[in-house]
């Protein structure tokens, strides 16, 4: 049998020519078009390869008039950051959750609050303009944020870059981060620094409990008043802080 | 002679009826559901010299299934069936586990060497449980025996003739040594056996009598029934399509603009998942697979896909086609490939759901063959016939971003011009 009979068995006269790159650049409707063609948890290169080249489409699918549904945030996030990277001008959008995942160029103005800001992101830039929710800058590793404050869990597992938080943080902030330097205006809550392996984190002013517990790297200092049991059970790092409360670890440094 | 079929199925209803198999039906072939665990192995007991991997925890009924299977089979007692096996252990040894030399003759003048092969070495119906509790030594023993369908020790050969191949295997642990690559190559088939469900669990506290006195009510082959199978399975025609499909699945995963020769089993030390892929064309393309995975497959894929779709299809009594293509290829494919890790970390996957990975690039690249290739394959295949000039199809060519049509037809049209 000659090859070419061998193939027009295998499709009996059904030709329909496709091309690799074809998908990228499709015009995509909405979120739901997206997710549908994607799925609700794809990688960034998922997205990027169906997303629309022209920038006034991907405008029009940041901002819905509607908030994106729980299951289309992240489509939304990593929309977000195809934009700002491709934006020459810096890029002004609600701060909804996952905005800026993981953004690598390009600069990011986020209004309002939402959780997740800026997470996993490697370049770029990322202002706050207001107060940041939960997970903020969670696992970056380049690139940095300023935030006028945050709620738990921000900058987490961060393994470059730098934060700013011009005013205060709640609990868990910079858990387990081994690089990046955060710079903090006002006082945190419990456990900053908490599996802290390496990275810097400067606080003006106090600290709550449990600073650095358990960390095993890096810098921490407080210009205020650190709370109890800080540095307890530490196996490396420094910490330096104004004073400390009750039953803090030995090795911990006072600040001149 | 009756139909052999029939006595398969009456296999699979008494294994179901007497609690001995109750697993979930887990593989899809078109509308059919079958469970995957009892499937592959029955339609290995079909075809000769090819070998299926059992994976999974203990007991997940992975060596009593093979022995039951085995017992009808070759219409033996299960206990029998049993003592044709060996288990690995670090201890094991070539003597225990092929033969050793028969004391006897030293005292026989002029007699010539002989060796007292084990059952396991005699029998065609070979297991190997617990095959990753062996060293790698004794693994490297096991992939002489694939490789070469006979046992040779202190210059002695025996060829037990054509063989069915069992393995089973446990997930890594303390006890367990990592798997031969060249092995796991030649392990035709690898499918995951999974411990009952709910429903299957229920099922199976409703077994009053033990699994031997059980066995004894399976249906038995005749060896004049055992011996048509192989040829009742070559007897099921492929299509084109299949055909087709199974080829274009080999190059989707083998062909890397960066090895040598376009083929990605060239590839040593450098690897898509220590680096190669950043920069090319196809990096990060989800349409592409070849940076999907580190390995490309060898042509004894090729032919364990026709195979076993070959085998599955007369199990099932319907056509080879593609529907039985996309069930059985990626059972056939997972085990020999190392995914990258950014691909099979992201949800669904988790780093941990490997065969579902693999699953899904199965069918991305079935599809892509089956409704984006044709014009590509048909531009192709005209100029191999010389219907039109090679010349004029390379330049066609060319505009397709297809690495098939890039690093296969391009170059092999340019040879023939």
């Amino acid at each position: 049998m000659s090859l070419k009979s061998f193939m027009d068995d295998a499709y009996k006269g059904r030709t329909r020519a496709k091309r690799l790159e074809t998908r990228r650049g499709e015009m995509v409707f909405s979120l739901e078009d997206l997710a549908e063609r994607v799925g609700t948890k794809p990688s960034r290169s998922d997205v990027e390869a169906l997303v629309p080249g022209d920038r006034t489409l991907i405008m029009q699918l940041l901002a819905p008039t509607q908030e994106p549904k729980k299951s289309h945030q992240m489509l939304w996030g990593y929309l977000s950051s195809i934009a700002a990277d491709a934006s020459p001008v810096p890029l002004k959008l609600a701060a909804r959750d996952y905005a800026g995942l993981e953004l690598r160029h390009g600069t990011l103005i986020l209004e309002g609050t939402g959780h997740h800001l800026g997470e996993r992101m490697s370049g770029g830039k990322i202002f706050v303009q207001g107060p940041a929710g939960d997970y903020l800058g969670q696992e970056m590793s380049g690139g940095g944020i300023v935030a006028q404050s945050c709620r738990d869990y921000a900058l987490r597992n961060m393994r470059g870059g730098f934060a700013v938080l011009r005013g205060g943080a709640r609990n868990y902030l910079g858990v387990g981060n081994y690089g990046g330097r955060i710079v903090l205006r006002g006082s945190c809550g419990e456990r900053a620094g908490w599996l802290m392996r390496g990275g810097w984190l400067r606080i003006a002013g106090d600290a709550g409990d449990y600073l650095g517990l358990l960390m095993s790297g890096g810098k921490i200092v407080v210009r205020g008043q650190a709370g109890k049991r800080a540095g307890w059970r530490r196996k490396g790092g420094t910490i330096r802080a104004r004073g400390y409360g009750q039953e803090a670890a030995d090795g911990v440094l006072g600040l001149d | 002679m009756p139909d052999p079929r029939k006595k398969i199925a009456a296999l699979i209803r008494s294994l179901e009826d007497l609690r001995l198999h109750v697993g979930r039906k887990d593989l899809s072939v078109g509308e059919e559901n079958v469970n995957a665990q009892l499937y592959f192995p029955l339609a290995n007991a079909c075809l000769r010299g090819r070998a299926v991997l059992l994976y999974g925890g203990m007991g997940a009924n992975k060596t009593t299934l093979v022995n039951l299977l085995g017992s009808s089979f070759l219409a033996l007692d299960l206990d029998e069936v049993e003592n044709l096996m060996v288990t690995g252990h670090p201890e094991q040894t070539e003597e225990k586990i092929i033969g050793f030399l028969d004391p006897r003759q030293w005292s026989r003048e002029g007699s010539e060497t002989s060796v007292l092969w084990t059952p396991w070495a005699r029998s065609r119906w070979k297991l190997i449980n617990e095959i990753n509790r062996f060293p790698s030594g004794k693994q490297n023993l096991f992939l002489e025996i694939l490789q070469k369908r006979k046992i040779s020790y202190a210059g002695q050969i025996i060829e037990p003739g054509d063989t069915c191949y069992f393995a089973t295997m446990n997930p890594e642990f303390s006890a367990t040594y990592p798997m031969d690559e060249a092995l796991l190559d030649r392990i035709s088939v690898c499918v995951p056996a999974q411990q009952p469900d709910f429903l299957a669990g229920l099922a199976l506290a409703e077994r009053e009598k033990s699994v031997r006195e059980l066995a004894r009510s399976l249906p038995r082959f005749t060896p004049q029934e055992f011996d048509a199978l192989p040829g009742l399975v070559a007897s099921v025609r492929l299509s084109s399509r299949v055909e087709l499909a199974i080829l274009c699945l080999l190059r989707d995963f083998t062909l890397c603009e960066r090895a040598p020769g376009y083929d990605k089993t060239q590839l040593s030390g450098a690897r898509p998942s220590l680096g190669l892929c950043p920069g090319c064309h196809y990096y990060n393309n989800p349409e592409s697979l070849c940076w999907q995975v580190d390995e490309g497959l060898s042509d004894r894929v090729r032919q364990d896909l026709r195979d076993f779709c070959r085998a599955l299809a007369f199990l099932l009594n319907r056509d080879a086609d593609v529907d039985v293509l996309r069930a059985v290829a990626p059972y056939v494919i997972w085990h020999r490939l190392t995914p990258v890790r950014s691909a099979l970390e992201r949800p669904p996957y988790y780093g941990a759901r490997k065969l579902a990975f693999v699953s899904e690039l199965v069918e991305k690249s079935i599809n892509r063959t089956l409704n984006e290739r044709s014009e590509m394959n048909l531009l192709f295949s005209q100029a191999v016939d010389g219907e039109i000039d090679t010349g004029k199809a390379v330049q066609e060519l060319s505009a397709f971003d297809d690495p098939i049509a890039r690093m296969d037809f391009i170059p092999a049209l340019e040879r023939m011009r």
